[in-house]
């Protein structure tokens, strides 16, 4: 299954864009997702620990298991306010 | 409870708010709080903020904010506003107004809310210095991050 990924925020500018495609193994996790995603993009990886994961509109975390028109954005910390 | 929220790239418009007030009889208390731009972040002066915004992703969060608010049944009314974009120094990027009976629950709610718009809420916001600053608005603060609808 192919998966979008969105970054938000600053991440867009770390990433080098704002939207990528990750393709992966049905069952799949976020966890897995971050891996790959990780590989592609590694300025994101060292803000692991603060980033906030969302599967459509929903926070979720590495555990959720991914299903085929999932949707995931990725971002830092909100600041609204 | 009634609820009324936008999140929007227009200036706030604080008189028409208030002059939109909807109180029942048995309400005592209706708190209400503007937040504005400060000209100093992070110690460094600052002409604007630039709030970006996953729009789908805010909606529903907010929502789901104003449901929790509801459960507790002490709240008649919440309305909230907040501005994306660029916000200039001295202008509102955030209104919220929580109607009550009491005053007490009326400023629990109204620092509730923004407490947990600044934990789960996706709007981020960037210092724009005032050399860099400008009328127009920058093009990607307002979601231009591509992104489904929910």
């Amino acid at each position: 299954m192919t998966i979008p990924v969105t970054f938000w925020s600053y991440f867009a500018e770390l990433a080098g864009c704002a939207e990528t495609v990750v393709t992966l193994s049905d069952g799949a996790t976020v966890g897995v997702l971050l891996q790959r995603v990780y590989q592609m993009h590694p300025p994101l990886a060292g803000l692991r620990r603060s980033t906030l994961i969302a599967v459509g509109v929903e926070y979720q975390d590495d555990g959720y298991v991914l299903r085929p028109g999932d949707r995931v954005s990725l971002f830092p910390p909100v600041q609204g306010g | 409870m009634n609820r009324f929220l936008s999140i929007t790239v227009e200036p706030i418009d604080e008189p028409s708010l208030l002059a939109s007030r909807s109180a029942s009889s048995g309400m005592g208390a209706v708190v209400y709080f503007s937040g504005v731009v400060r000209g100093l972040e992070g110690g460094d002066r600052i002409a604007a903020l630039d709030y970006s915004c996953f729009v789908p992703m805010a909606e529903h969060q907010f929502h789901q904010l104003f449901d929790r608010l509801a459960a507790r049944g002490t709240v008649e009314s919440v309305r909230l506003v907040h501005r994306i974009g660029r916000v200039a120094v001295g202008e509102a990027s955030l209104w919220i107004e929580v109607v009550s009976a009491h005053r007490g629950e009326a400023f629990a709610a109204c620092q509730w809310v923004i407490d947990e718009m600044k934990r789960v809420v996706p709007i981020w916001k960037k210092p724009i210095p005032p050399s860099d600053a400008c009328d127009a608005p920058s093009p990607d603060a307002v979601g231009s991050n591509p992104h489904p609808s929910a």
